[in-house]
């Protein structure tokens, strides 16, 4: 339908995908090999049911979330996903001040104690995720996808490392040159500061938690933990490391979420605002 | 999902044509093999479990291993424990249903024997099944498990 009024962002996202299309087979090297044996028409047949096979994306735009109510969701989602009663779900949020640590509960890596916490309003929650302790924050970009790895045949490795590109190219688009970090020190690096993070749970191949990204945080809460339990390397933001100047969050926020959509290889996506309603006969909307 | 991808691996494997593959992982012959990627080896009604080749490369470098405690009752398709690796926990479900009579405290100091050696120094737990022949027969054989594994990477 004619829309003259499309922004730029889902433009560049919707014809980069239409391009996408005719490379979803991933590789001429095999149509190649199909084609010794079968007909022209029969590839051709093979390539048009590809494109039509749609990979759906359904993005939840929450807002400000209490970390302990966005973990009970994703548990529930978690749930849903698994029998298939709902699609590949991205939730899009952010935390009020939160510590979190992951399944081995290296607390030796918070270095304040728990009335210091709450005098400066922040809470604590120990995590079944992956990685080590690391803040929560407004202005800090977070991303949790519920989506089924062996649907897309993905394991942790592949998915992690498509989790690092979506934050390096979201951080391109600042002219920022991010990379991912040396063994050992997954996340999203400028230079020796750290921009992004990642802890995921993948159970039953369906992942929840995900990635945080640094878009102006108030830093000085990261002075209070070793951050994923590397010590000498700093902590930055987008803010710190761009000169260009930054767009309203929801709009950085919305482009993490096409770059996310567009990596993974999402024919669709549909955006939703507010809280997705779990009952156990499917979901509803909520807001 | 991309069926229609599924669909040519099978022609293609059908028509024995090579296709270029993304790697090999190895398997061993003897052992029954799980959807989720893990393997037993059962002797009498003793299994010995573990995650595959697949499983590990997949997974990254592991650097921690969760294990139950022995006497937890374990059953088949459902977690009894995790393994971290690139910041991700990754579930471990048991392919049968028993008790676990041991596990691999090694793994504790050398969580690396997973990747390194994931049939055999890699093992995880010891179950005593508890006596359902029939679940034996939902996991798959060698042949099977290498079959579903290269649909599966067939699939990006």
């Amino acid at each position: 339908m004619w829309d003259p009024t499309i922004s730029q962002s889902r433009l560049d996202f919707d014809c980069k995908f239409v391009m996408n299309q005719y490379t979803a087979l991933g590789n001429l090297a095999w149509l190649k090999m199909l084609r010794k044996v079968f007909s022209f028409h029969q590839i051709s047949l093979v390539v048009l049911v590809g494109m039509r096979v749609q990979r759906c994306l359904e993005v939840w735009k929450m807002g400000i979330i209490n970390y302990l109510d966005a973990l009970k969701l994703q548990e529930k989602l978690v749930s849903a996903r698994k029998v298939h009663k709902i699609p590949d779900t991205l939730l899009s949020l952010q935390h009020p001040p939160t510590y979190t640590l992951g399944k081995r509960r290296t607390d030796h890596n918070l270095l304040i104690s728990q009335s210091d916490l709450e005098r400066i309003g922040a809470e604590l929650h120990y995590t079944q995720r992956g990685g080590d302790i690391t803040f929560h924050g407004p202005h800090q970009a977070i991303l949790y996808p519920i989506i089924s790895l062996r649907d897309i045949g993905l394991g942790a490795r592949y998915y992690v490392e498509k989790l690092e590109l979506t934050m390096i190219e979201l951080a391109s688009l600042y002219g920022v040159k991010a990379c991912a970090g040396q063994t050992g020190e997954t996340g999203v690096w400028v230079g020796e500061r750290k921009i992004g993070a990642i802890g995921i749970r993948i159970s039953y191949a369906v992942t929840s938690h995900g990635l945080a990204f640094n878009i102006d945080p108030d830093l000085n809460y990261f002075k209070h933990i070793v951050p994923c339990g590397i010590t000498d390397k700093e902590v930055t933001s987008l803010r710190r490391e761009t000169n260009v100047v930054l767009p309203a969050e929801e709009v950085i926020q919305e482009q993490l979420i096409l770059c996310f959509a567009r990596l993974f290889g999402y024919t669709s996506v549909s955006w939703k605002e507010g809280t997705p309603l779990v009952t156990s006969e499917g979901k509803f909307d909520e807001v | 999902m991309a069926w229609s991808r599924l669909w040519a691996a099978r022609a293609a494997s059908y028509m024995r044509i090579s296709v270029p593959s993304r790697g090999f992982s190895s398997v061993v012959k003897t052992l029954k093999y799980a959807e989720s990627h893990e393997w037993a080896k059962v002797d009498g009604n003793l299994a010995t479990i573990g995650i595959t080749d697949h499983a590990q490369d997949h997974l990254g470098d592991v650097v921690y291993v969760e294990l139950p405690d022995v006497g937890v009752a374990v059953t088949q398709g459902n977690s009894f424990g995790a393994v971290e690796s690139v910041k991700a926990t990754s579930d471990i479900n048991s392919p049968v249903s028993g008790k676990v009579i041991e596990v691999n405290e090694e793994l504790n100091s050398s969580p690396g024997l997973v990747n390194a050696s994931p049939f055999e120094k890699g093992w995880v737990v010891k179950v005593e099944m508890n006596g359902k022949d029939d679940e034996l027969n939902k996991l798959m054989d060698s042949d099977e498990y290498s079959k579903f594994c290269e649909e599966e990477d067939a699939k990006h």
